[in-house]
């Protein structure tokens, strides 16, 4: 398993268009993949639990990926997360 | 909605309404009202034999309901473009999560519920978890559930979405309690015209496609859907964000012109990109763009820049791991490179305050903004600083860097950034690698750098005014703390004059000075810049044809004199006051939208209302 921080720097935080964009990159994979955010887990591959959790600009998040191809996932998520969803940054 | 009739006004009554400004535009036209029902769905249990009809009527709901966001997706995509699309993509994989599927099939097979109960009581629940939520960022966010579930419960009345009336030829004005983004896109534009609402803002995801779809509207009317009767004339002012509900004869006549005026505008607006930033006196004012991202280089000319005031750098860095030496040099390189042979000020790393990277780590300051931050954090991390320098100076290929150094203080600080930059190309001298001249600057955001400017000029080639951090350091105002924000007063005296200060120091050495926090583009503040003798104004990209405009449309010996009166007033309300007198109307006439739809304008705005 791997396990990596990364920091939400969009201006809105993880909403509905950015917690899809993190879906379509998980979606497709076949390894388990949680998302934490302060203290909570979720399954990275739903929209609706990445959704719940309100994650706020500004805010470090920790993915766990365990599978097959988890070093390419983590590697997507972060650039995903480094141009800030296609967003403005705060 | 719920409208009752005893609300409603008397026939023909005229009545104006203000809201806010969501969309700028006018339109004129008949009232359509369109409610969003309340939905009230009733419990019901349902006999075991009913269960797999109940499974399938919810997939069948989910299909139709799938079918029809693929739908908007596509019309979405070929009107505004891929991005905007996102939503629905989003909307999309909430139909699909198993989390919702599992969630209401559950209810359907354990709980014994009917479909439509059970994606009501399902749905709304998140909503609810949404809407509890302290952040109101959150909270607002919870339109795009609300989005969805209204589509499915229109999906199971079979009713569909289409609210506009096929046979409705003329163009109508919607009127409505609250907008979904879904509705707004399906509207046909010939025959929506404007909308107004009772609820939303300015920031509101309805209110930003309104602007890109360039649908004039209003919302935040609070009571208009109660009031208008269907049939009833309209008029949507967007830009000073009010609407008037049967407008008498001069209304209509100045709405017209309004109108007339308006679409002019726009043409010329777009027009102005070719044209040169040049006073009517022919001062020719720099107009600089700030990008955060490298995947704003495009915009830079595109909006007409002729160049880069500020890139933030430090945006490379908000991740885990610092970008590598490598990573640093594509990235510089791509927008020096595309946008040679303009020049592109690239700032470097300035972390600390408000902004955290999570490498280096910053501990939790009791002042943090007058902290351990920006050039202090590299003059202590010389192998980052060094690194950011290198990659700097290697990306410089044509020789269009513009090195500028953040919150400089004192005279050792830039002296020590000096030997950094010069034993860098030294070193890559050394190894052969040939470097093109690179002009340098510092950032005038603290006090102590105006107190210096005369001796700081004599070192550097340029001079940016970081406006808004210089604003808080000399009235000593955190602007994030509520209760003295509006003390944060850009026309302050003492601003001006630190100002001028700084022209004065740099003028007298030959170099030039450029103001890039968001004084440039606010259009009064401009205009007194530009009589102050700043040389260059960088802003967000599509302020620059706005400003442009502004600039074109003055005189420079006017604004100059403005100037120097100003500098003699005593407080803030003084020379607020002198520049609204001066300036105000100007800008009104120019149809500057981003000055309208801000605060100020209610006061300007109280005469062309009483007019009514």
């Amino acid at each position: 398993m791997i396990s990596k921080k990364l920091i939400v720097t969009n201006k809105f935080g993880v909403h509905a268009r950015p917690a899809g964009m993190i879906v379509d990159i998980t979606g497709k994979s076949k390894s388990e993949i949680t998302i934490i955010f302060d203290g909570q887990k979720a399954n990275a591959k739903s929209i609706l639990n990445v959704m719940m959790l309100a994650i706020p600009p500004g805010s470090e998040v920790q993915f766990d990926i365990k599978g097959e191809d988890e070093n390419e996932i983590m590697e997507q998520l972060e650039k995903l997360f480094n141009e800030n969803f296609h967003e403005e940054s705060y | 909605m719920k409208t009752s009739t005893k609300n409603r006004i008397k026939a023909k009554e005229r009545i104006v309404l203000v809201g806010v400004p969501a969309s700028p535009g006018y339109a004129m036209g008949l009232c359509h009202t369109v409610s969003t029902r309340e939905v009230s769905i009733t419990e019901e249990n349902i006999p075991e034999e009913r269960v797999a009809t109940e499974e399938q009527y919810f997939l069948k709901i989910l299909n139709t309901t799938t079918k029809e966001i693929n739908q908007i997706k596509q019309v979405t995509v070929e009107k505004l473009g891929t991005e905007e699309a996102r939503i629905f993509e989003a909307h999309l994989m909430i139909l699909k999560d198993p989390t919702l599927v599992n969630g209401v099939l559950s209810l359907i097979q354990k709980e014994k519920k009917s479909a439509q109960w059970a994606v009501h009581f399902y749905v709304s629940s998140l909503i609810k978890q949404f809407e509890s939520h302290t952040s109101a960022l959150m909270k607002e966010r919870s339109i795009d559930l609300k989005d969805l579930y209204h589509r499915l419960m229109d999906a199971f009345d079979d009713t569909g979405t289409v609210i506009i009336d096929e046979s409705i030829k003329e163009g109508v004005i919607l009127v409505a309690h609250e907008l979904n983004p879904s509705t707004l896109i399906s509207l046909n534009k010939d025959q929506v015209l404007a909308f107004a609402t009772d609820s939303g803002g300015r920031t509101s995801h309805v209110s930003i496609l309104a602007r890109s779809m360039e649908l004039p509207a209003v919302s935040g009317l609070k009571n208009v859907s109660a009031l208008v009767r269907l049939g009833d004339n309209l008029i949507v002012d967007g830009t000073g964000g009010m609407i008037i509900i049967n407008p008498n004869e001069a209304d209509i006549k100045k709405y017209q012109e309004k109108l007339e005026v308006f679409k002019r505008q726009q043409r010329e607006l777009f027009t102005m990109r070719q044209l040169e930033p040049i006073t009517r006196d022919g001062k020719y004012v720099t107009l600089h763009a700030n990008i955060e991202l490298v995947s704003e280089t495009d915009k830079v000319l595109d909006y007409g820049a002729t160049g880069v005031g500020l890139y933030r750098s430090e945006f490379l860095f908000f991740r885990k791991g610092l970008p590598s030496f490598e990573e640093q040099v594509e990235a510089y390189s791509y927008i020096l490179d595309n946008l040679a042979p303009h020049a592109v000020t690239i700032r470097t790393l300035d972390v600390g305050g408000d902004k955290l990277i999570s490498e280096i780590s910053l501990s939790n300051e009791a002042n943090p903004f007058m902290g351990w931050r920006s050039i202090r954090v590299c003059l202590d991390h010389l192998e980052l600083f060094r690194t950011q320098l290198k990659a700097l100076l290697v990306a410089n290929k044509k020789g269009n860097l513009r090195l500028l150094l953040p919150m400089i203080s004192s005279m050792e600080e830039l002296l020590s950034s000096k030997e950094q930059v010069k034993n860098v190309i030294h070193e890559l001298e050394q190894e052969g690698f040939d470097c093109p001249k690179v002009e340098l600057g510092v950032m005038i955001e603290v006090p102590a750098a105006v107190i210096l400017a005369d001796k700081l000029a004599k070192e550097v080639d340029f001079f940016s005014i970081g406006s808004n951090d210089l604003i808080q350091f000399t009235l000593a105002v955190d602007r994030t703390n509520e209760k003295i924000s509006s003390m944060f007063q850009p026309h302050h005296p003492a601003v001006l004059n630190m100002i001028h200060k700084t022209v004065t120091a740099a003028h007298r050495e030959g170099i030039p000075v450029s103001v890039c926090g968001e004084m440039a583009s606010d259009p009064l503040s401009s205009l007194l810049l530009v009589g102050l003798g700043v040389d260059e104004l960088s802003m967000t990209p599509w302020s620059i044809m706005e400003c442009k405009k502004i600039i074109r449309s003055i005189n420079f010996e006017e604004v100059r004199e403005i100037a120097r009166n100003v500098l003699k007033m005593n407080d803030t309300d003084t020379i607020n006051a002198y520049l609204k007198k001066k300036y105000a109307q100007t800008i009104i006439d120019l149809g500057i939208f981003s000055y309208i739809s801000n605060s100020d304008f209610c006061e300007i705005s109280d005469s062309p209302l009483q007019q009514l």
